[in-house]
């Protein structure tokens, strides 16, 4: 189907009836909430979108916001690729997602409340303990603790998709150190800088807000006895793939951005090194895994940690964010028992839907795995970042042999699950020089702090910029889009 | 009746090359519980830095040392009063069989009370088949008394043959091997039986010609349902009484090394300690 009629730079856009396409409907109109900013794109052509797609990849090498890629052999620094045409999610679909992300981020905090006191949800059958034991993201030293304000997962980046029968589906829940959230606000920067008098057109809530909202979670888990809390990011350093993120998470709330060299313990207090003397910190936004944070509890030859930290946060004299040992939450594995987490914890149904989901350590779904990998999408259940996945129906016959063998060798690694599709949305492809459909999804950003929640209404919009690529994120070669919520009433 | 020992805890580490700078951990401070109880104590180092009292991550008591300035040799001395209860534990204990207490072990809930206590790690993993198999028509506790009499019958302690690094199926090679390691294998074997074991970092009463007097030593605590946790000593083939002193716990040494640190220095360095224990009884 062409759109040429209407849309020079729509030549090349083939609507996949298979697909949700999140513009046009099955029809192949144009969908009520993007008429306005499809007629405002007819206005310009082709070349009009090259050029504004040179403009923001320059302005956004130029401001340095770029992650780097691990791969084999050398490290590269690239520029998260940005897309002109924005995601626009409409109040009453938002409200649903909200509504749902929030739901779940709460249930995550109470699971881990009682993973790390009195385990009923184990003892009484409904998450085997068995996942739980095996997880090596289960931390000992957190077991009767009490985190300040009862927080563990203070920030959650939910993921989500729609799928072809038009419904959001969750993904996965990131309740470690979840990224992304600035480039939230850097695509926001970068499409009103582009293309202004679009954006104008729409009544979007804003993005910006994130950091202030941020900085009052943090300041709302500060130690006892503290007043006006000194709160810092700390870093991995300038090598980590998000450190600009963390720089700019640090700027936007005005704190300081910390490396582990510039704090150290004393008599289990916090103190950052400054040119007037020591100042103590009370609460610590960590970009640092759990087993990095402190050399004397945990890795003991990690240099990126604070020695004695983990002493300072039992004590209660410092508050870290994400609670350590938020990790045995957020495994894959437990993911599929989310619906019943939810139910038992909040006594409610959940919002929204989790993808049907085989887990390879029981013998009956192992069976069904082996004998329809082609079929599947195989995840490890303790990799982020996409490393690691197997998505059935591109594998040849010899590598599914193999994925068989790896899934064999040690099944509680893996789950599977059915190779959903993700809707598609119009994206600028350099090569064509058009709009062409692509796979995209959305990762919301949800903060807990101990008086107040917030969801950011937004999220990272990540697309596929390879054809047909399913997987979106940004380690693997994925771009995104500014994601515009509406208010109500428009 | 009770004992009060005194204990001195001494170290000195060396390096090749100056150090510029150092954290130092240490779990050496006798904890306070229901059959001993800590006295006084008192911590001093050559350098003079001021101490520092903290808790491991499993909330035991430490103490730190960061030293500021450069240094080439540090000697720590460590003196502690604890008065230990003499207590009869097998009073505590059941020694009768009961199959109740074989369905409590595999109940849901005990074993996720205790769960942490259950979970292998690299030092308390099995290569493979042992020798030693639990009887289940005995108790629990006769089972654990057996396992530390095979352990002190079947392996010689024999300093310098293992280190902390050691992994069981060289220990069970050999045959051989120190406190830990009889303790890590302890560990491993009563965790196979689903009894929830942990590794007991301490001192030993010296003077009766045990083993493990001169150091720090290790012994196994486990969970028995109706009992709690009882301590044994498969180096000594005893059951943990008046004569053991407990620092702490964990999974494994892993968990409690008597020093931890942190050094800013290039070079080899050197640690030496050693341990007394004297004990004068009270009334």
């Amino acid at each position: 189907m062409s759109h040429n009629s209407e849309n020079p730079t729509f030549k090349s856009y083939n609507r996949d009836p298979g697909l949700y396409d999140e513009i046009f409907d099955e029809n192949d109109n144009v969908r009520e909430t993007y008429k306005t900013l499809f007629d405002l794109y007819s206005e310009h052509s082709a070349k009009d979108f090259g050029r504004l797609n040179d403009k923001a990849k320059a302005s956004f090498f130029n401001q340095g916001i770029t992650f780097q890629v691990y791969g084999d052999h050398e490290i590269k620094e690239k520029i998260f690729p940005f897309d002109l045409f924005p995601r626009i999610i409409d109040a009453e679909e938002w409200e649903v997602i909200e509504k749902g992300v929030l739901q779940r981020s709460i249930a995550l905090n109470a699971f881990l409340w009682d993973l790390y006191h009195d385990k009923n949800i184990i003892k009484e059958g409904i998450v085997p303990l068995d996942l739980i034991s095996s997880s090596v993201n289960y931390l000992d030293q957190m077991n009767g603790f009490d985190p300040p304000g009862g927080i563990y997962n203070h920030i959650s980046g939910t993921d989500l998709i729609k799928h072809s029968d038009g419904r959001y589906y969750v993904l996965e829940d990131n309740i470690r150190c979840p990224s992304g959230v600035s480039y939230v606000v850097c695509n926001r920067t970068a499409l009103k800088r582009a293309l202004f008098g679009v954006f104008n057109h729409y009544q979007a809530y804003t993005v910006t807000n994130y950091a202030e909202n941020l900085l009052e979670m943090l300041q709302s888990v500060k130690p006892k006895g503290v007043d006006i809390p000194n709160c810092v990011v700390i870093t991995p350093g300038i090598y980590n793939s998000a450190y600009y993120e963390h720089s700019y998470l640090a700027k936007a709330m005005g704190v300081e951005l910390v490396e582990g060299r510039d704090l150290f313990v004393e008599n289990d207090f916090v103190y950052m090194k400054t040119i007037n003397g020591p100042v103590k910190v009370d609460v610590i936004y960590r970009r640092i895994d759990d087993q990095f944070i402190d050399p004397l509890e945990f890795k003991p030859d990690s240099s990126l940690g604070v020695p004695g930290l983990m002493a300072s946060y039992k004590k209660g004299n410092v508050c870290l964010v994400n609670a350590p040992g938020t990790g045995v939450a957020d495994d894959k594995a437990i993911y599929t028992y989310m619906p019943q987490i939810i139910k038992y914890y909040l006594e409610e149904e959940p919002i929204l839907n989790n993808v049907p989901t085989y887990h390879c350590s029981r013998p009956d779904e192992l069976k069904y795995v082996l004998e329809n990998v082609a079929n599947l999408v195989i995840k490890p259940v303790d990799e982020a970042g996409g490393y690691g996945i197997s998505i059935g129906n591109r594998l040849s016959p010899e590598e599914i042999e193999e994925v068989k063998k790896t899934i064999q060798e040690s099944p509680r690694k893996y789950i599977a699950q059915p190779i959903m599709s993700l809707s598609v949305h119009p994206t600028y492809i350099e090569d064509s020089e058009c709009f062409e459909p692509r796979h995209v999804d959305l990762r919301t950003f949800t903060l807990l702090g101990s008086d107040k929640n917030f969801v950011l209404k937004g999220g990272l919009t990540r697309v596929a910029l390879k054809k047909g690529n399913l997987i979106v994120n940004s380690s693997q070669g994925g771009g995104s889009k500014d994601t515009w919520v509406l208010k109500k009433n428009q | 009746m009770n004992l009060e020992y005194n204990i001195t805890y001494a170290a000195k580490n060396t390096y090749e090359n100056e150090a510029s700078g150092a954290l130092w951990q240490f779990l050496i401070i006798p904890e306070t519980n229901e059959t001993q109880e800590l006295i006084s104590d008192d911590f001093s180092n050559s350098l003079q830095i001021p101490v520092e009292h903290s808790i491991n991550g499993y909330n035991f008591k430490t103490y730190r040392i960061r030293p500021g300035q450069s240094f080439e040799i540090i000697e720590f001395t460590a003196n502690f009063k604890v008065v230990k209860k003499i207590k009869n534990i097998f009073e505590q204990v059941s020694q009768l069989y009961s199959k109740e207490e074989y369905n409590q072990l595999r109940s849901i809930d005990f074993r996720a009370e205790n769960d942490v206590f259950l979970r292998f790690t690299d030092l308390t993993s099995l290569p493979g088949k042992v020798d030693f198999k639990f009887d289940e028509n005995i108790s629990l506790f006769d089972n654990l008394q057996n396992l530390n009499a095979w352990i002190k019958k079947e392996f010689t302690f024999k300093t310098n043959v293992t280190d902390i690094d050691t992994d069981l199926s060289h220990i069970l090679e050999i045959k051989q091997g120190v406190c830990q390691d009889f303790t890590h294998l302890f560990i491993a074997i009563a965790k196979k039986y689903g009894i929830p074991s942990r590794y007991v970092s301490g001192y030993l009463h010296q003077g009766n010609g045990y083993f493990g007097d001169s150091q720090m030593h290790a012994w196994v605590e486990c969970c028995l349902p109706e009992s709690g946790w009882i301590g044994f000593d498969p180096t000594n083939n005893l059951i943990a009484a008046e004569n053991h002193i407990k620092v702490a716990h964990g999974k494994d040494y892993n968990d409690c090394p008597p020093i931890k640190g942190i050094v800013f220095s290039s070079g080899k360095n050197e640690t030496e300690y050693n341990v007394k224990v004297l004990a004068q009884q009270q009334q």
